[in-house]
């Protein structure tokens, strides 16, 4: 049965939702708790035999926890053409799978 | 000496070509597979590559693949009965 939609008549239209679900921040949540986990790990296990690792280090320099971030961080990122300067984070390519915690000061 | 037991959680199909390699070269194939590797700057900097794929736990040793799935194998909910012998005997070779 055939069924006119924009979809099939219009050819290209991404039908993204231009917000996350509720879901979908618990499970950004969930996995940016996941990461934090494994560098702890990783960090306890070195210092314990009294070793360090750079990647480890510039981490804590440079990324917040989970706890630590704004919602504004955790669920959007910088974008220049936007016109608020921010769009939902599930815009990002591969979004469940790397790791984007930092924006532009200021934005 | 402390391991690390890495399991690979999520695939890295679609990722850059560096996490593929990255993944290969501590020897993780496929989801839910889990590798042992020694504590040691460079092991954690590899894992810090694939960090938002794994899970990472440290251990005091390497467990072997037989281990490994036992692990994950459910109880059966059942034990054998022996005769109060057999398991005399059992306990007299353990100890």
């Amino acid at each position: 049965m055939f069924k006119p939609t924009n979809a099939l008549f219009g050819g290209l239209l991404w039908k993204t939702p231009w917000r996350l679900s509720s879901p979908q921040k618990a499970r950004q949540r969930k996995r940016l708790r996941a990461v934090d986990r494994v560098v702890d790990t990783l960090s306890a296990a070195l210092t314990r035999n009294g070793q360090s690792a750079k990647a480890v280090e510039r981490w804590y320099a440079e990324m917040p926890r989970e706890e630590e971030m704004l919602p504004k961080d955790k669920y959007t990122l910088f974008d220049k053409k936007e016109k608020s300067y921010r769009k939902s984070i599930h815009k990002l390519p591969k979004w469940t799978r790397v790791s984007q915690r930092v924006n532009p000061p200021g934005f | 000496m402390s391991y690390f037991r890495v399991t690979l959680l999520r695939s890295a199909i679609g990722l850059p070509r560096r996490s593929t390699d990255v993944l290969k070269a501590l020897g993780l194939k496929k989801r839910m597979g889990t590798v042992f590797h020694a504590v040691s700057p460079s092991v954690a900097g590899q894992i810090m590559r694939v960090k938002e794929l794994v899970s990472v736990e440290e251990v005091d040793r390497r467990l072997t693949k037989q281990e490994v799935r036992l692990q994950r194998k459910p109880d059966p909910g059942y034990y054998i009965e022996k005769s109060a012998v057999q398991e005399r005997s059992e306990m007299n070779a353990q100890a």
